[in-house]
Parts: C-alpha cells; structure tokens; sequence
C-alpha cells in the first residue's frame, strides 16, 4: 500500500528545494500534481456521474416496470448503462486509486516532517540522493501556523483542529457539486444512497484527518477547492453549449 | 460500504500503534539502567538478575512507553516516558520521571513537554537537561523536577545533551549545534550546518564530534562554536561516533564504518557493512574491538586496527541502540525480540546472560 511513499517523499523534497523551503507550498505543489495526474479520470467520473443523474427517471421507470421481476431489472439496467456507456462502477474504482495515493501521500508527510524516529529512519535508506538539493533537507520545516504539520490535530494546538473542519466543508461543497442531492421526496433506493454518500466521505475523510498528520489536511482541502473549481468550470461550460444550442 | 473499505485498508496497511521508537541501555557501577517500553529495569551487569524495575508491575500500573535511554548517578534515575491518552480528545502526556536510584520509588515528574522524548538526558549532581520533541531543551532540578529553563529551538530536539563543566552541548533538528550556559541556558555559541543533529557529540581535548544528517561528520572546536573539519559519508551519521586514543569511529546510515584521524579528519579505514546502521559506536575496554550495532539485529565486533570483522552475532528483532561495553561484556538491547537485552563475551560474542529469563 505504501509503495508511493518513498516517491513522493522524493518528490516532496524536490519541490521543497524548488520552492523557497516551505513544507506547506511543497504539499499544495504536490497535491496539484496529483491531481493533474488524476485530472483525465476525475474528468471521466464527472461524466459518468452526470450520465447517471440523468438516466434516473429511466432507471425509475424500470423500477415501476419490472418491480416483481429483479432479475429482469437488473438486465434492463445494465442494457441502459451499456447504452449510454457507463460503468456503474467507475466511482469506486476511482476512490480504489485514491487510496493508494491518500496513504502514500501520508507516509511521504511522515517520512519529511517525522514525528518519531523509526519512521525517519526507514526514509533514510530511501532518500534518491542524486535529486539535486535534497541532501540534508530532512527533516522539513515542520511549523505551519504554530501547528506541527507532522503531528495530528491535538488539543494543545486547539487552532489545528480548523483544519479538519476545512476538509469537511470542502468535502461537502464538493460532494454536492459532483452529484447535487436528490429531491427530499425521493425515497428511491438510489437516493438514499445518494444522501448517505454525500454525509459518508465527507466524514471518512474528516476521519483521516483526525487520526493523521495534519500535512495530509492540507492535500485533502487543497485536493478538494482543485476538484470544486474544475467541477464547476465543466459544469458553467456544459450550461454555456446547453444555451448556446437553445 | 465505503466506511468498511476504509477501515479495511486501514488494517491492510497497519495503522495499529507500532513500536514508534527505540529503547536503551546504560551501564553505571556494575548495574544496567534500561528503558524497555513498559518499565524502566535495573539489572546487575555480570548476571542480569533484576534488582528493581519501574513501575514494579506495568499491567497494574500503566505509565506509558519508556524508550528514551536513562540518565544516571548515585543518587537519581532520570526516565521518559509518554503516557497513554486518559479518554477521548485527551492528549498523551509525555514526563520525565526522577526515581531513586536505589529503590525505584518515584521523587517527582515532570509533564510540562507538549511532545514526545526520544533520546535520554543528561545529568549531573544538580541537574537534568533533555530535549524533547516540541523543540525545546529543558532543564529540570535533579532533587525537585523543578523547571529551571528551557531553551527553544527551530526544530525537534531528539539529541541527547552532553553536560561539561558548566556547558551544556546539544544538537537540534534545526541544524544547530548548541552551547548553552548550564546555569540559565544563554546561548554560548550556535553552529549552523547543513544537516540535522540528533545525537550526543563525543568530546575530546576541546573538540566535539557529532554526525549529522547532511552525511557529515562534524569536527566542532568546543570553546569558539567553529567548524574545525567535515568528514562526507555516504549516508546520515545518526548515531554518535566512539573515540580510543586519537582514533575516531564512526558508522553513517547505510552501514559504512570509518576509522579517522580525529586531528584532521583523514580516513584510516573503511569497512562495508551492507546493512543499516542507526546506534553510536562502542570501543572494548582495550580498544581492539569496534562494536556496531546493526537494524538486522547482528552485533559486528570489528578489529579496530583495519575494520576486520572478529564475530557477529545475530539475534531476531532489530538493534537500533548503541551497544555499551562493560568491562568483560558488551550488552545491547533489542526491540522486537523475545529477548530485550543480551549481555556477550567481548572476546567471542558468547552470550553471557539473556533478560527476560526464557520462561522452561
């Protein structure tokens, strides 16, 4: 799982360098990164979720058509996705990615802010000494704000715990521009789970937060204001085609 | 679902607490003093029996994890330890601990560091002063615990101090090499270098000699805070280098050991070792032999004449710590292992003692 790490951590040091020694810059230049890197399949999930969204009235109708025939059902929806050129399964695929990513992104904050000695250690044998500059640079500046970027939100550095209430908020925003909440009226099974997503992440992601090294808040809220403004310029340019086609 | 992945994953990737640090051993007057993570044990040097160990039952009493090294002399035991969480949203506590030297009863602790202790502190007969991971050194009244000072530094402080006279020298990950005024903690003199500190310099005849992570080892004249020499590695010096004679010996991360002329820096020998070496350097009573304490768990006795390996003995679990010769012996202390702390024959690695006993 943590096979990023080492890279990253490698990565982290020469933008570190690059960047006028901040460990905070370092982070948001990394995160940018991997997002750019991600963009194509964030993009992709994008589309399909809208996809999604509009085939609801059609998955409805199905519903009502073959309610006491679940098999059938079940043929005609993935007749419909196939049709449309979906895959249901796209948006776990894309958090299968993610994972790998978060937790390495996280070693790689632990391993250059570390907070105990065994960890630093293992880095030391894994350090690419031929990056030009990074002989030395461990361990990072580790202060941001008067909090320890490798220690998790903790009481004594009350202010540090700002930052997963950023990482909610953001997540929230972005959840709800990714796929807008279904009608309160709608007690569909899609829309129930629709609602618990938007709750769900958000707060799985608030539980990272709180457990990890406060560096990983501020990949996932700089993550999470990337993917809202991308969102959300798709979405002002698929309203400006929409228009200009009217 | 995806809450099951997480925790999932989680598993997978073995967020349970791991072992963060490691623990270790000092020997004085025949006894050896050890952090090993639920206590502090005292055992008499020749046969490993234990005399006294803090807390006496750590199931019953539970007073966190003790890995920073003691500090020792007649009459006081200076432990670390960082303290469980007492209930949701409290924050561990992180004390040292002062300790009758005879009995173990505890005399005070001190709970006033926001972060963890990793390397012991030093002491002499009035004071304690250790650094701690919130940047600070602090020193204490060796009677009282009582505050006296605390210097700030730029970074993490996980070297141990060296107290001479009324200088104190330490280290901080903000690459600063420090001499403090033991009595207020004035800054006497700071060197800044291009690597992080985290070990105790070795004195000798006015110069300090400390490794650091920049891949250098640092020849520091004492009195003026200047750089006298460098020598490069090929990876962090981070444990502290041993001294016989005029011989320096000190080993770098990626498990190279180096003899130099500690006048000048000039290399005598160099040996390979091919595995990571984290703890200092130990020399025998008689300097012939080079103890290098290696993450594999073996202990390589080198000749220090040309690097030639005498024995090696190897054990499970991982030596992270300096080996410490004690006459006859050479003990060294191990974490995941079965077996905490091993006392061998200098001359032949023959294990003389084993602690903990082996249940028959």
């Amino acid at each position: 799982m943590y096979f990023l790490a080492y890279p990253f951590a490698n990565l982290l040091l020469l933008l570190y360098t690059l960047l006028g020694q901040n460990t905070v810059v370092a982070i948001i230049a990394l995160t940018v990164l991997i997002n750019l890197i991600l963009l194509p399949m964030n993009l992709s999930q994008q589309r399909s979720t809208r996809k999604m969204q509009e085939l609801q009235p059609e998955f409805e109708k199905l519903k009502k058509k073959y309610a006491k025939d679940p098999e059938r059902l079940n043929q005609e929806q993935f007749k419909l996705y196939q049709k449309v050129g979906v895959n249901p399964l796209s948006g776990c695929l894309l958090l299968l990615i993610q994972f790998p990513i978060w937790f390495g992104l996280y070693r790689a904050i632990v391993y250059c802010v570390p907070s105990t000695p065994i960890q630093l250690f293992e880095f030391s044998q894994n350090i690419y000494q031929w990056l030009p500059g990074v002989v030395g640079l461990v361990p990072l500046q580790s202060t941001f704000l008067g909090m320890d970027l490798g220690q998790p939100p903790n009481l004594v550095q009350w202010w540090s715990y700002a930052l997963p209430v950023l990482v909610f908020v953001t997540s929230i925003i972005q959840q709800r521009i990714i796929s807008p909440p279904p009608a309160s009226d709608d007690q569909s099974q899609t829309a129930t789970m629709n609602r618990q997503m938007q709750i769900m992440m958000p707060l799985m992601t608030v539980f990272f937060t709180l457990q990890y090294a406060i560096g990983l808040s501020v990949y996932f809220i700089i993550s999470n204001l990337i993917r809202i403004i991308q969102y959300s310029l798709v979405r002002t340019k698929r309203q400006d085609k929409a228009e200009a086609k009217s | 679902m995806l809450v099951w992945l997480a925790v999932l994953l989680l598993g997978a990737t073995g967020c349970s607490v791991p072992i963060s640090s490691w623990t270790g051993l000092t020997v004085s007057e025949g006894q050896v003093y050890a952090s090993d993570v639920q206590q502090v044990q005292v055992l008499n040097a020749t046969d490993g029996e234990v005399i006294w160990a803090f807390p006496a039952d750590p199931k019953e009493e539970n007073l966190g994890e003790f890995y920073a090294t003691p500090a020792v002399n007649e009459t006081y035991v200076i432990a670390a330890s960082r303290m469980p969480p007492g209930g949701f949203l409290s924050q561990r506590q992180n004390i040292v601990w002062g300790l009758d030297a005879k009995t173990g009863q505890e005399l005070w602790r001190f709970d006033e560091a926001r972060d963890q202790y990793i390397e012991g502190g030093a002491i002499n007969e009035d004071i304690v002063v250790i650094g701690n991971s919130d940047g600070n050194v602090y020193a204490l009244e060796i009677a009282t615990g009582k505050l006296l000072w605390k210097l700030e530094t730029g970074h993490r402080v996980w070297a141990t101090p060296l107290i001479v006279d009324d200088t104190v020298y330490v280290g901080s990950m903000d690459r600063h090499m420090y001499a403090l005024d033991l009595s207020d903690g004035t800054v006497l003199w700071e060197l800044e270098t291009t690597g992080a500190f985290a070990s105790a310099p070795v004195l000798h005849e006015g110069i300090l000699f400390i490794g650091a992570f920049d891949n250098r080892l640092y020849a520091i004249d004492a009195a003026e805070g200047t750089e006298r020499w460098h020598f490069q590695g090929e990876n962090w010096f981070w444990g502290s280098p041993a001294l016989y004679g005029t011989t320096l010996y000190a080993a770098d991360t990626a498990g190279n050991v180096y003899a130099l002329e500690a006048a000048t820096g000039d290399r005598i020998w160099h040996v390979a070792l091919e595995v990571p070496v984290r703890g200092g350097l130990a020399v025998s009573d008689d300097g012939t032999l080079l103890f290098v304490s290696s993450e594999n768990g073996s202990l390589y006795a080198l000749e220090t004449s040309d690097g030639f390996e005498r024995w090696k003995s190897e054990g499970e679990g991982q030596l992270f710590s300096s080996p410490v010769v004690s006459g006859t012996m050479v003990l060294e202390i191990r974490i995941n292992s079965a077996e905490h702390i091993r006392a061998l024959e200098v001359d032949d690695g023959r294990p003389a003692w084993v602690f903990p006993v082996e249940e028959e």
